[in-house]
Formats: structure tokens, sequence, C-alpha cells
């Protein structure tokens, strides 16, 4: 309350020394929206462990090009699209989007497409006020050289992993649970319109329906901000229906105890514990147009 | 007067002496740790291990692991020492999975080959440490 306060008296001051200057409706939705949201009643370091367990989205991108699917740029958002997002709430999802699609784009080596989705990222987070993590020369350097392609992802998930511990640091963490919502769904949007393409590949399915457990996580996230944040409270009823639809999924896990072996000095563990998820084809569509629905409507 | 003031540079002395010995720089030993995650792995997290000069024993993470995935955890420190850092995986239900302290030696890294998409706890405690302090890596590959 007190930074809202805070936040207001800052612009009354801002425009009452030109009282000529009539405020535009950009500049005033810019100033509210930069004033910090009332935090949660959640303790931050809760939050901070339930950010950390989310998985990367580069874990998908490599399922997708292991499984031998064909890189397709219609599946990411273009980067012109930056122009629609004017508030810090649609340029924190859209920084998590365009996140992935750089993972997306770097797995697959098409580092020409990398350069145009560091461009909008660099301006997204120099927006936000993050932008001091991206060293956007060395990593330009790097995205030209295809060998540097190993190089170019590690220092791409070192920034991403830094912008969210600064947040969180900064008590901003309700941009750091937008960037990864905004993330994890656009991964979830690719392997479902790869699935869509390729009905027969079981391991997609599987993959859409193992995330019911990142769904609750994510859902989780959302839910401590939709009293402070209206745009996090729609966007959190939105996911929460796209939970529903997870629910339906069952997974069922049967535990057995593992063996190791030791290797050059590393524990290798063998896991013979296995899980089954049991789904239809017709939980798999309703997920699948929900994600478009939700993503569609987030980068248009 | 002069042991008021007395006793207060005494208090100060020690508070700082005291975060000099917790002082602990994760950095060096995270950026030593991704290189030696094994070829074909690709990184995804850092983890600090900071046990703040013995006040804490234990030290957590958690991440969601993928079936069909294999992840490789690595805890770097001075050298090839571990100094008494010990990791032990947890699965969902808190059943450990695997540690580095098996059959009487303290091994630095785990490879494990996760069959059940779940979360997983990452738990590092000390057991004879020094600096009570060090780095460690999550990698992973299909």
């Amino acid at each position: 309350m007190k930074s809202t306060l805070i936040g207001l008296f800052g612009f009354l001051v801002l425009f009452a020394c030109d009282s000529k200057k009539k405020p535009s409706a950009e500049e005033i939705s810019g100033v509210l929206d930069s004033v910090k949201i009332e935090e949660p009643a959640i303790s931050e370091e809760v939050i901070s462990d339930i950010i950390q367990q989310i998985p990367s989205p580069l874990e998908i991108s490599t399922l997708l090009k292991e499984a031998e699917t064909k890189y397709d740029k219609s599946h990411l958002n273009d980067p012109e699209n930056i122009s629609n997002y004017n508030t810090n709430f649609d340029k924190a999802l859209a920084l998590g989007i365009y996140g992935t699609d750089l993972g997306y784009t770097n797995i697959y080596g098409q580092n020409q497409d990398a350069l145009f989705y560091l461009n909008a990222i660099k301006s997204l987070a120099d927006d936000l006020s993050i932008g001091q993590f991206f060293d956007i020369g060395t990593i330009k350097r790097l995205a030209t050289n295809s060998k540097n392609l190993d190089s170019l992802l590690l220092i791409t998930t070192k920034n991403f992993n830094s912008i969210n511990a600064y947040l969180q640091s900064q008590k901003r963490s309700n941009l750091s649970v937008l960037l990864l919502s905004g993330g994890w769904l656009e991964a979830l949007y690719i392997v479902s319109k790869v699935s869509e393409k390729n009905p027969e590949n079981e391991q997609l399915k599987e993959t859409i329906g193992e995330q019911k457990i990142i769904m609750d996580n994510v859902a989780l996230l959302l839910s401590f901000y939709v009293n402070n944040d209206p745009n996090i409270k729609d966007l959190a009823a939105k996911f929460s229906q796209l939970q529903e639809e997870f629910n339906k999924i069952e997974i069922k896990t049967v535990y057995r105890e593992p063996t190791y072996e030791v290797v050059d000095g590393m524990l290798v563990v063998k896991d013979n514990s296995s899980s089954e998820i049991i789904m239809t084809d017709e939980n798999i569509v309703s997920i699948r147009n929900m994600v478009y629905e939700i993503r569609n409507n987030i980068i248009n | 007067m002069k042991k008021l003031i007395f006793a207060l540079g005494i208090i100060l002395v020690t508070s700082t002496l005291n975060q000099a010995v917790a002082q602990c720089n994760t950095e060096k030993y995270i950026e030593a740790c991704i290189p030696k995650l094994q070829e074909g792995f690709t990184f995804l997290k850092s983890y600090n291990i900071d046990g703040e000069g013995g006040a804490k024993n234990k030290v957590e993470y958690s991440y969601v692991f993928t079936k069909g995935a294999t992840y490789q955890i690595l805890i770097c420190n001075d050298g090839q020492s571990t100094d008494g850092i010990v990791l032990t995986l947890y699965d969902s239900n808190r059943k450990a999975v695997a540690s580095t302290k098996y059959q009487g030696s303290t091994l630095s890294a785990i490879a494990f080959p996760c069959q059940v998409t779940g979360i997983y706890y990452i738990t590092y405690t000390f057991e004879g440490s020094s600096n009570y302090c060090g780095g460690s890596v999550l990698g992973f590959k299909r």
C-alpha cells in the first residue's frame, strides 16, 4: 500500500511541475504500471522455491529435436509483435514467450532467427529494467557462428536464471512469475502444435500430459497475486480452466528401489520405478485448444 | 561511558569477523563446475551451497525432473575435493533416491536417468566440512 501511495505521489509531482503539459494515456498507464504491486501474503522464499522447481522450456525443445521433428518458425511468436506489448504485465509475459522461442531456435541451430529473438528480448528486458543481464555484443558474436551454439545456449540460460534471481531479490517476483508462466505456456504451445502435426507420436502426447505437474505449480504461483494484481487475476482464471482439463489426466506411479554403479567417480543411478499417464486423445485435444486460445490471446 | 563504547566496539568487531568467516563466494565454484558437465549435457541450473559458516546444516533446492531425460548434478569445490558436502536426491515422496555418500566414499556427482516425472529434492548437507561453501550445477540430456 505504501509503495502504491509513493508511486501515485510521484506521478502527481511529475505532472504538477508542468501544469500545461497534459499526460498522455500511455504515460499515465506507464507510471501506474511501474508502481510496485502489494506483495503477496506468502513469503518470497516460498515463491522462490516454487519458481526454482519449474523445468526449463529448453527440455521440451530438446525433446522435439531428438524426436526428429522439423524446425517450424510458424510455431513461434513473431518478434515483430513486440509493439503489441505496452504494460509491464504484457512485457514480462512476452519476455518469457520469446525466451522459449530463443531456446527453440538455439536448439535447432537457427542462429539468424535467434538474433531477431535476442533483439526483441533485449528491448523488453530494457523496458523492464533488467537489460543489464544481456551483453548483446557478446551474444550476437556467439550467435553468428553455429560452432558457438553451446556457449550461446549457456549464456542465455544463465541470463534467464539471473533475471529470475534478480527480480526476486528486488521484490518484483510477480514479473518473475509472469516470465516463467509465459515461457512455460509457449513451450506447451510449441509441443502441442508439433504433436498435432505428428498425431502418431505418443511421446509428444505423453509430454503434454506430464505438464499436469507443472501446471499445478504455475497455477499456484499465479494464485498468490490474484488479490493484488487484476491482470494476473484474469490470467490465473484462464490458467485455472486449463488446470481443470489437466485434472482429467491421471498419472500412476510404481516405485521400485533404484540400483547403482560408480563410473569415473560419478554415482550412476538406475531408476527402476515407472509411471503411466492415463489420458485420452480427447483430453489432449481439449488441452491443446485451450492452450492455443490462451497463448494467442496473450501474443496479440 | 568508556565501558559502553568499548562494549559496542567489541560487538562491532565480532560481528564483522563473523561476517568475514561466513562469506561464501559460490560463484567461483559454479563457474568452475559448468565445464565439468559431461559432453552432451546441457546446463540447466546452478545452485549455491552456502552453509553460512556452519550455521546451516542443510541447503535444499527442488526441480521437476522429466521421464526420459538423464540429469547430471555436480558438486564443485576447490580442486577435486567436495569439502564434506554430500548431495542427496529425494523423490516427490521424500524417499531418498541416491546420495554421493556411497559405500564409504564421498563422490562429487550423480547421474540420474529419470523414469518418473515429478518434483525431486536436491539436498546438500555438510559432513566434516571446513568452509561450508561450494557450488553445484544441474545439466540434462535426452
